[in-house]
């Protein structure tokens, strides 16, 4: 580790952070070996499947099923005061407001057109 | 192959549970409620899916369990209707900023299986969003690119307001501003033209 510089443009891995060597407490290191032994049992589980000769089938990932089951069911959406302003603002808002514009625009181009006044702006031909 | 055998034991949950649901002497009910009620026993069950927001300690150990996280670990997004239910709070890291030496399942996506995805992980693959450290930190970044960008604005929009170029004048044509080519009758005698006075 002595000879590990760190870059400018990457984050310090944790194995090489100083910090997970020394002056640990009992319980860092509990929660340290808990997760270690999560990692492990997951590892240890996909390195069955993936080196099992029969295996003819793609390995499936829960935690890959779990989270595009829960970007694609929206089940747990609720209105509230703050899921109903960002609808509004978002939704409902820009119709109205899009509408306003693009007509107040069009009544202007077309009142000037009628009076004679209108140049068009990238005419070609003469 | 597996696709036809998914509808195949669809149909067949559904036709059982018509079945069931007709020999039953419970009340029938509706057609949506049958059509959504079966479902084939061939996906994930129930309890390995994300669920509703943990209220007791007993369903944030459950969650914790299920999403393969330690409990001290496991958070969920606050409960504000925004529809995360018991999804994990997973720090804000991009693929690109995990180690790239550590032997991961999928390299390139650095990560491994079964680990709790990041709600935005679509987001944060090595070829969209990054939270790698910059060489200068963000606020110096968008100060100078705000600067650089509202400095050439006012520029050109003052440029605009008041042009400044080299002094010009109509363009002056000869033989009389082009008399005989523009038509003119070869008898007659133009008028002479002034371009200039010294």
């Amino acid at each position: 580790m002595a000879d590990y510089k760190a870059a400018s443009l990457a984050t310090r891995p944790k194995t090489l952070d100083p910090a997970e060597y020394f002056n640990l407490s009992p319980e860092y290191r509990r929660a340290e070996e808990k997760r270690a032994a999560l990692r492990a049992q997951l590892k240890r589980q996909y390195l069955q499947q993936l080196n099992n000769p029969h295996r003819k089938e793609l390995i499936e990932d829960p935690a890959l099923t779990r989270w595009t089951y829960a970007r694609t069911n929206n089940n747990y959406f609720r209105p509230t005061a703050k899921t109903s302003l960002i609808g509004g603002l978002f939704g409902v808002l820009p119709l109205f407001v899009l509408y306003v514009v693009f007509k107040s625009d069009r009544d202007k181009r077309d009142a000037k057109i009628k009076a004679g006044t209108y140049e068009r702006p990238y005419k070609l031909s003469t | 192959m597996r696709a036809v055998e998914c509808q195949r034991g669809k149909m067949a949950a559904f036709r059982a549970g018509l079945l069931t649901r007709a020999l039953t002497k419970g009340k029938t009910p509706g057609i949506s409620n049958i059509i959504l009620g079966t479902r084939a026993a061939s996906g994930p069950s129930k309890d390995t899916l994300p669920g509703p927001y943990p209220t007791t300690p007993e369903e944030m150990a459950a969650a914790a369990k299920k999403y393969n996280m330690t409990p001290e670990d496991y958070r969920p997004h606050p409960d504000d209707g925004m529809g995360y239910g018991d999804y994990p709070m997973l720090p804000e890291r991009s693929q690109q900023d995990r180690d790239p030496w550590y032997q991961w399942d999928h390299p390139d996506l650095r990560r491994n299986w079964g680990e709790p995805m990041h709600w935005d992980f679509d987001m944060y693959i090595r070829n969209r969003v990054d939270t790698s450290p910059s060489p200068v930190d963000w606020r110096t970044m968008r100060n100078q690119l705000l600067g650089f960008m509202g400095f050439m604005l006012l520029m050109f929009g003052l440029g605009e307001m008041f042009p400044c170029y080299q002094p010009v004048a109509p363009k002056q044509y000869p033989y009389g501003n082009l008399y005989l080519e523009r038509g003119g009758d070869p008898e007659k005698e133009p008028e002479a033209v002034k371009h200039y006075e010294i």
